[in-house]
């Protein structure tokens, strides 16, 4: 609802011009940080710097640390069961007791991926300004909020000053249309819309997703297909706030209580894009009958429909530095032109990541996994998103059918996402995973990566290979 | 950092399009190795062979790219993660320029601030180049000129680029942007008070705001004169810092007598049991005399300390560089001490029972007193020392005497388990108290964090007391367990007493109750930043020649308590004005 007369805005602009300091010289906007998330890779070096610079945290109150990228996710683990971790953990302990940051510790309530505690512990509220030195930041853009990563430079402005200098990013609206298929997810939507839109299309945008497909999807499905904002080059996505997110968001620790979250709720709901507000850039996407998506290659938008896809033939594509780009891909992945991506034999299965690692996610898998065993020959790791989730699902008893199933139930944290911690797939070695990221190297030297939903991967590991997870309840 | 106005070198092109950062820079890399020292492993994933040795194949590796400080990249360059060593990689490379069609935003941003020019052509003009690269009979030199905005190709074509004025002036006169935005404080904080307002929700989980209760009691003797200065440096972080406290005082000791006729009014206790920090002077003063023997029977700060269950008491030594001759032993051996010794306050031989007094049948008389701990009274204070080392040097000496009494068998069995079971991180000694008390006059420099039971404590601390030189400077805190309401209690008090020979005469050190405060700050307060740059303060007022009567060598200028906490003043108003 607007004002007449009243210019009409986007929820992006909404927020950015609440946070809106000044414009300096040059139309670069000095913008007020609401909330700063640091982790362990980020948080030791760049208080050091920080500190070097005789200059303290501006407003530790406003920041929140939890170690996940270098720490350990093995059962019983401690501070140096990942030696190199273990110095970043005692760093960032050390620094953020110092300097008064809330930190959420390994074996404590609130530890988790970064992105999956703002949420959960209501950190993060629609409407508000996030950064956070790590690119899935816009995964905070699921419940309304402007969030993005950014580099340790940044992110040490920001622990001095509380804010951050932005230049103005252009707006984008991804609507996608039609009813996608009963067994998808929200990670097969955002795969493929990847896959039509290509891993640069975002670039220099904040995207807000909208349309009937996006307002269906439940809060956390929506962090999901934020979280990938960033693997089509945008380093924002956001999502309309809605009662959904409002019930979410009640009685969360750190959400407000009572009155105040009353009160939050009746601004919360003036954030929206205003009917006709006007965007850069709109793309409409087809997701009419997508189901389960996988990918083959080694960048998000090589992506194929997993029920019929077949890998593709690198002498079909007319452009050279194209062709000569899935020439590689397809050599690093070791598949060959024409075959179909279902039934690929697998080494590894991996549901975690900031994608993929919240309670809806473990249903969803154990969903497929239960009464099932892994297929002789596959590791299969589960990796909770966080300590609460962990618990949560202990409480269900989801640890069980994984464990009973074959799977190795573990400790929160990024783990083989991004094998910062010693934890990686091997040369050579095939992993279907609810990760992010299919880059070379991505989950250590050599690794072959398919990006897919928790209930994909779940099936794959009970099949041995790349497999639907209608057919692995079909076998059952 | 370094400006960027003009670059003329070798260019190397790598032109495939979305090479992402976890190709610029593999993430175990980033771990081990320091930003200057990630140059070899830019592109590592695509630029060795399987046996370690540079790919012949590989762009980077051919003779022509050697010094390469321009890199001409595909589209969308950098994208994947934020993480900027995928700059510095570049950087520690010798690159001072990429050029490309588009970059990731994430990589472009980090490019900025690290001296490197992210020069962004379209797709064809680049795509010239490539080819103006790969033509050996051409050098493959190029030139970009930030100041005329102009880039030479090896082929000689000039082209005129854009890039946005901010950035540019940021590059060509290598700015630093935490600096520059510092200055705009005053704009920060009125933004901040009004956006308060506004969405208070982003500040607060509920409708009040939740102010701390700091309770002032100054007590008798010097305490009377020593606490209100703390409360005078208290006032300062409220005014310049933004500290949201809720001051309110009482009267305690004599005065108390004095003004309500008993040692302790209901609204005192009332005012202590709602308390979540209590700055305390001290307790004793011949008037006491005066007072009936019923009244006096209670001993109010030990009763404080019962009640509100002040089981850990904490006690900081530091040796100050400019005291170093204050200490009785020789500088050598006190220079650059910094422990805090972690007393248990609520067990032992203070409290256990039986004890007392009994008169035997021969007329002579037999005294009992009794040391009592239990499991959970030892693992509290020993998880309070653990979590203290972590934020320090990481390592604890568990103090006692297993080797004779049964109270230190159990002592040694539970620090040990907590230890195993929640802190294998943190290092773990054990040390006879005889030992203990030794090795403090020998080698104090040893020690970290020190826990102890209470009467140990009461010894050790006291001997430890003697490195800093003067009992006036030194601070304490006795702390509470956490309640289910999330408060918990806590008394902070400097450790010399009413000192009834010097009070009245405005002669008293007030550096050991500003040191308490700083204790405040950082325990109870939220503030550690805040209680740093006080001792920060304190250090440097002392350096720049402030003593009290008991610091002071023959010669020097004694200031009074008051002069005392001027020069600590004055320095936090110098330091602090550049933390607004």
């Amino acid at each position: 609802m607007t004002a007449p007369g009243a210019a009409l805005r986007t929820m992006f602009d909404k927020i950015w011009d609440a946070h809106e300091i000044a414009v300096l010289p040059g139309g670069v906007s000095l913008l007020h940080v609401d909330r700063h998330l640091i982790h362990d890779l980020e948080a030791g070096p760049d208080l050091a710097r920080l500190e070097a610079a005789s200059v303290t945290v501006r407003r530790p109150d406003l920041t929140f640390a939890t170690p996940d990228h270098a720490i350990s996710s093995a059962p019983g683990r401690t501070t140096d069961t990942n030696p190199a971790g273990g110095a970043l953990l005692r760093d960032m302990r050390r620094r953020c007791a110092s300097a008064g940051i809330r930190m959420f510790d390994i074996g404590e309530s609130g530890q988790g991926i970064v992105h999956v505690i703002g949420p959960e512990l209501g950190i993060t509220h629609p409407g508000m300004l996030i950064v956070c030195a790590d690119s899935h930041t816009c995964t905070h853009g699921g419940l309304g909020a402007l969030a993005w990563g950014i580099g340790a430079s940044e992110a040490t402005h920001v622990l001095a000053t509380q804010t951050i200098r932005q230049q103005r990013p252009r707006t984008m609206r991804i609507t996608l249309e039609g009813a996608p298929s009963p067994d998808s997810t929200a990670k097969d939507l955002i795969l493929h819309v990847i896959g039509r839109l290509g891993v640069a299309a975002g670039r220099g945008h904040a995207v807000e997703w909208a349309g009937a497909a996006v307002r269906a999807l439940p809060v956390e499905a929506r962090l999901t297909l934020c979280n990938m904002s960033i693997e089509m080059g945008a380093k924002i996505g956001m999502i309309a706030p809605d009662d959904h997110t409002y019930e979410y968001l009640a009685g969360r620790p750190m959400a407000p209580q009572g009155a105040l979250f009353d009160r939050a709720v009746d601004a919360w709901r003036a954030l929206p894009s205003d009917d006709g507000a006007a965007f850069d850039t709109e793309h409409v996407v087809d997701v009419a009958g997508v189901g389960p998506m996988i990918t083959w290659g080694t960048l998000p938008e090589h992506v194929l429909p997993l029920a019929d896809g077949l890998v593709p033939d690198p002498a079909a594509e007319p452009d050279i530095a194209r062709r000569d780009g899935l020439e590689a891909a397809l050599a690093y992945m070791g598949l060959r032109p024409g075959d179909p991506i279902a039934g690929t034999p697998v080494d590894w299965v991996f549901i975690g990541s900031c994608a993929n690692s919240r309670i809806s996610d473990l249903r969803a898998a154990a969903d497929v996994v239960r009464g099932s065993r892994v297929a002789d020959g596959v590791i299969a790791w589960v990796v909770p998103g966080s300590v609460d989730v962990q618990r949560a699902a202990e409480a269900e008893g989801l640890d069980r059918v994984f464990r009973d199933a074959g799977f190795e139930w573990r400790e929160p944290g990024c783990s083989m996402c991004l094998a910062a911690n010693g934890e990686r797939v091997g040369p050579g070695q095939r992993s279907v995973s609810t990760t992010n990221r299919n880059f070379v190297g991505r989950q250590g030297p050599d690794a072959r990566t398919h990006l897919a939903s928790p209930a994909v991967a779940a099936a794959s590991a009970i099949a041995g290979a790349i497999a639907a997870p209608r057919d692995v309840r079909a076998g059952r | 950092m370094t400006p960027f106005t003009t670059v003329t070198g070798v260019a190397v092109a790598v032109p495939r399009a979305n090479i992402d950062t976890d190709v610029l820079i593999p993430i175990n890399r980033l771990i081990d190795h320091a930003p200057a020292e990630l140059g070899p492993f830019l592109f590592e994933p695509w630029r060795y062979l399987a046996d370690g040795s540079p790919d012949p194949a590989f762009a980077l590796n051919r003779p022509r790219a050697t010094g390469a400080q321009i890199l001409v990249a595909g589209e969308n360059f950098g994208c994947g993660s934020s993480r900027e060593h995928a700059v510095w990689a570049t950087a520690a490379q010798g690159f001072r320029c990429v050029v490309a069609p588009s970059f990731g935003d994430i990589y472009r941003n980090n490019c900025f601030q690290n001296g490197v020019l992210p020069l962004t052509l379209g797709a064809g003009e680049v795509a010239r180049i490539v080819d103006e690269l790969d033509d050996e009979s051409v050098e493959p030199v190029m030139s970009v000129d930030l100041v005329a905005r102009r880039l030479v190709t090896p082929a000689g074509r000039t082209i005129e680029f854009e890039i946005d004025g901010e950035r540019r002036t940021a590059l060509l006169e290598g700015l630093d942007d935490i600096g520059m935005t510092l200055k705009l404080a005053p704009a920060i904080r009125a933004f901040e008070a009004a956006d308060a307002e506004a969405r208070p929700w982003n500040y607060r989980t509920t409708e009040e705001t939740i102010v701390k209760q700091l309770l002032v009691l100054a007590g008798d003797g010097v305490g009377a004169e020593v606490v209100p200065e703390s409360v005078r440096v208290l006032d300062w972080f409220v005014a310049e810092r933004g500290l949201q406290v809720a001051v309110h005082e009482e009267p305690f000791g004599v005065r108390s007598w004095e003004e309500r006729g008993t040692l302790m009014s209901d609204a005192t206790w009332a005012a202590v049991l709602d308390a979540d920090a209590i700055l305390f002077g001290a307790i004793g003063a011949p008037e006491y005399t005066h007072i009936p023997a019923e009244e006096r029977r209670t001993d109010w700060l030990l009763e404080m300390r019962r009640q509100l269950d002040l089981y850990q008491n904490l006690r900081p030594v530091r040796a100050s560089e400019p005291l170093l001759d204050a200490s009785t032993l020789r500088p050598d051996v006190v220079r650059g001490v910094d422990m805090v010794i972690v007393r248990e306050l609520c067990g032992g031989m203070y409290f256990g029972e039986p004890r007392g007094i009994t008169v035997l049948d021969d007329g002579t008389k037999r005294a009992v007193n009794t040391v009592v701990y239990t499991t959970a009274e030892i693992e509290r204070i020993a998880r309070d020392a653990f979590v203290l080392a972590r934020t320090r040097r990481g390592t604890v000496c568990s103090v006692d005497k297993a080797n004779v009494m049964e109270f230190g068998a159990l002592w040694r069995e539970v620090v040990t388990r907590v230890h195993a079971e929640e802190f294998p991180d943190v290092e773990l000694s054990h040390m006879y108290v005889d030992n203990c008390a030794m090795q403090l006059v020998r080698n104090p420099g040893q020690f970290d964090v020190i826990v102890t039971e209470n009467l140990f404590g009461d010894i050790i601390s006291d001997c430890a007391a003697m490195v800093s030189g003067s009992l006036g400077m030194l601070p304490s805190a006795s702390i509470g367990p956490r309640r289910a309401d999330g408060r918990r209690s806590a008394l902070y008090e400097p450790i010399h007493g009413s000192a009834p020979d010097i009070a009245g005469q405005g002669v008293a050190n007030p550096l050991g109750s500003i040191l308490s405060l700083a204790m405040c700050l950082r325990h109870s307060l939220d503030r550690p930043q805040d209680a740093a740059l006080l001792e920060r303060a304190v250090e440097a007022a002392l350096a720049g020649g402030a003593r009290t009567r008991d610091l002071a060598a023959p010669g020097d200028t004694v200031l009074t308590t008051t002069a005392m906490t001027d020069a600590v003043l004055a320095q936090l108003a110098e330091s602090g004005s550049s933390h607004a």
